[in-house]
């Protein structure tokens, strides 16, 4: 099987020039409160979307992570390139500032058999190149917590895009999947990252797993489902 | 088809009383985890017979039991609101806490040399085992805190009701509310409209599920396939004032808690 690489670089204030995986960032705000590290995941990412809620987030709550600059060169500086969603939980007035200063916005009202999150990842699955999909990796502020449907939608997301790189970040924690079809290496980033962690089997039971590096390692032979990977955040 | 026993669900301990019914009632064991409280944790107290805190979860009750009543002395809300057991590692509780809560009575049960169960799955161990005088024939455990804060301990919390589940376990946060609906069962759940709703959820956690079937709700389910990676009912909406649920597989149901 071949080898995954996994490493919360993203955490870091600069991302060593030469780490591997070299990887290209997106990342997707969704409508809970931001993390407090939102504007470092904001400076890594190449693109910024906010799924409809979201928004009224960034225009609320990015003035308030730097309370001693203007609200309005804060909202200024944090501008999504992009709002998709149904449009259900933006505010008209938060719509009209970004669509004034050039945010795309992308009105999937009419779609209601997918969550907004999964219409992001859609976007940004058709918005990147081809050749670009394998180092790509999707930040997701705001998938925890909240109310606990949304949240199961959000890992059924990482489920149905097991091919993408996504990690959904709280303030306390990250998580993504490490698909079966892989072994994995994850370079743990301990100024910012542990040392409280998991590995849980959703949705399906597995049958055997193996690590190293853990205080209690899996020992059996190959995994075989997908699981998921749980890190305590320590900003 | 097989025919299968009927288990009811209701939410009436979110109601300010609860209602006198034909169906046997309900005992309420309440269990305090080390998170924020949410906003009607008086309510809960005041239904359950039996009020345990989880080590840190002590700490939340000492803190913050005051602040839902900002114009009463602390200290009587303390008094008032005193746990009858203490139970975990006892590795986050505050010492000084340990000390107040012991010298009113409290039970305080150190399992410290066990590292192998979590808080929830030792309290819900001990209230399973232990806990005399608790009318355990119809028992419902009420558990407040196991949701949101870091993740790998709220996946660990949602293992031990998937273990536990010939138990009537409620996990409950300011936002929503879960429980198990065990595959053993064909279950009917009354909706409390007043406090719950409409959003809602069936989560098949630990398998698929080939066939679960709905009725009640606006996009039910008729012998449908659900699993992680395809179809997973989230974001649904409750449409009857009861909900039907049979699945191969024990779901996960959630509904959200209105913020009065």
């Amino acid at each position: 099987m071949d080898l995954m690489h996994h490493s919360s670089t993203f955490l870091l204030p600069t991302i060593p020039l030469h780490h591997r995986p070299s990887l290209t960032y997106a990342l997707v705000v969704l409508n809970q409160t931001l993390p407090r590290f939102a504007p470092l995941l904001w400076k890594h990412a190449q693109l910024r979307l906010c799924a409809d809620g979201g928004a009224n987030r960034v225009f609320d709550e990015m003035p308030l992570l730097f309370p001693e600059e203007d609200a309005s060169d804060v909202r200024r500086r944090y501008k999504p390139d992009v709002i998709n969603g149904d449009m259900d939980s933006i505010r008209k007035e938060v719509l009209d500032f970004y669509r004034s200063l050039g945010t795309k916005i992308i009105d999937k009202s009419h779609d209601q058999d997918t969550t907004d999150l999964h219409k992001c990842i859609t976007y940004i699955w058709d918005f990147a190149p081809d050749a670009n999909k394998s180092s790509l990796c999707i930040l997701v502020a705001g998938a925890l917590g909240g109310r606990y449907d949304h949240e199961m939608g959000n890992l059924n997301v990482l489920y149905c895009f097991s091919s993408l790189r996504i990690v959904l970040l709280s303030d306390d924690s990250l998580i993504y999947l490490l698909p079966r079809t892989h072994h994995h290496e994850i370079h743990i980033q301990t100024s910012v990252e542990g040392p409280h962690c998991g590995l849980i089997p959703i949705g399906v039971p597995s049958r055997s797993s193996t690590t190293t590096g853990l205080q209690w390692n899996l020992n059996d032979s190959i995994p075989d489902y997908s699981f998921l990977l749980s890190l305590a955040a320590k900003l | 088809m097989i025919a299968m026993d009927l288990m009811h669900h209701s939410s009436c301990f979110l109601l300010p009383t609860i209602p006198l019914q034909r169906r046997p009632s309900l005992t309420y064991a309440l269990l305090v985890l080390n998170q924020n409280l949410p906003r009607f944790t008086p309510l809960l107290w005041n239904h359950a017979q039996l009020h345990l805190c989880a080590d840190g979860g002590a700490n939340r009750l000492y803190d913050e039991m005051p602040l839902f009543f900002p114009q009463e002395d602390a200290s009587d809300v303390r008094r008032r609101y005193k746990p009858d057991v203490i139970k975990g590692d006892m590795d986050s509780i505050r010492r000084e806490v340990l000390e107040f809560y012991a010298s009113l009575g409290t039970e305080i049960v150190d399992k410290s040399h066990d590292q192998d169960t979590t808080d929830l799955h030792k309290c819900v161990t001990y209230i399973r085992d232990s806990a005399s005088g608790l009318d355990k024939s119809n028992l419902c455990v009420l558990v407040v805190g196991a949701l949101g804060g870091r993740f790998d301990q709220e996946m660990g919390n949602l293992n031990v009701i998937c273990r536990f589940s010939s138990m009537r376990i409620v996990l409950l946060s300011n936002d929503s509310l879960i429980h198990l609906l065990p595959r053993t069962y064909c279950h009917e759940i009354h909706i409390q409209t007043s406090v719950e709703g409409p959003h809602c959820g069936l989560i098949p956690i630990g398998t698929p599920s080939k066939s679960s079937t709905t009725t009640g709700l606006q996009w039910d389910l008729n012998n449908t396939a659900m699993e992680f990676g395809g179809l997973v009912s989230t974001s649904n909406i409750v449409k009857e004032e009861k909900v039907t649920v049979q699945s191969d597989c024990d779901l996960l149901w959630t509904i959200s808690i209105k913020k009065l």
